[in-house]
């Protein structure tokens, strides 16, 4: 909250209060809880899959390609070691030269999206988009997961359930 | 010569020019957004100034 808010709650008897100086949105994007109408409503980083495969800029791509195919999937995270995320390998990057490294063959810097943003907006951003999977993570870039489109169209509140 | 890869195209939010939608990367997207728009529309950041709702 800011300054104010926090100097406000003070004064209204709040007995610890604290200002968290990097803001709302940042709060949120570190996937930390919040309270209020649209608390309930399903986000992008509930519904990204934690467990989306990661490689290392300097693996060898055939490596990369096998392993992430064997495990069904049909797209990596580029990530270092604190999980931020340097870049993407779709199936058109899968299936570049094999001899390459992961460095060579990536997207990089993708677009990254932040875990607070509402399902239903994810949803009509990527359908608009044609984005079939979008990386989701915190604001200083560590990965949470990658959204699915199906998976927040799926999630997505009908405009009728919405609050008002 | 002006491949399709480095044809700037405007933003359709506030139509700045911009190399490539922030938002797909695709060249030929027929919703091309900047990333401030982006941004913005996704409440990923908030517009200056705003009225402060807490």
């Amino acid at each position: 909250m800011s300054p104010r808010a926090a100097w406000r709650l003070e004064r209204l008897g709040f007995g610890e209060v604290y200002d968290y100086t990097a803001g709302k949105l940042d709060w949120m994007a570190a996937g930390l809880p919040t309270e209020g109408t649209g608390a309930a409503r399903p986000r992008a980083g509930d519904l990204a899959r934690g467990e989306v495969p990661t490689c290392a800029l300097n693996e060898r791509l055939d490596a990369v390609r096998e392993r992430v195919r064997a495990g069904g999937w049909e797209v990596a995270v580029v990530a270092n070691e604190q999980r931020v995320v340097l870049g993407l390998l779709r199936a058109r990057e899968l299936d570049a030269d094999g001899d390459h490294t992961v460095e060579q063959a990536m997207r990089p810097g993708p677009s990254t999206f932040r875990p607070f943003v509402p399902a239903e907006e994810m949803a009509r951003f990527m359908t608009e988009h044609g984005l079939e999977s979008a990386p989701i993570t915190t604001s200083d870039g560590r990965l949470v997961g990658l959204l699915f489109r199906q998976d927040a169209v799926e999630h997505a509140p009908d405009e009728g359930d919405r609050a008002p | 010569m002006t491949g399709p890869e480095t044809a700037a195209v405007r933003c359709a939010g506030c139509g700045r020019r911009v190399k490539v939608c922030a938002g797909c990367e695709q060249p030929g997207c027929r919703n091309p957004i900047c990333d401030a728009c982006l941004r913005l529309r996704l409440g990923q950041s908030i517009a200056q100034p705003h009225p402060h709702g807490g």
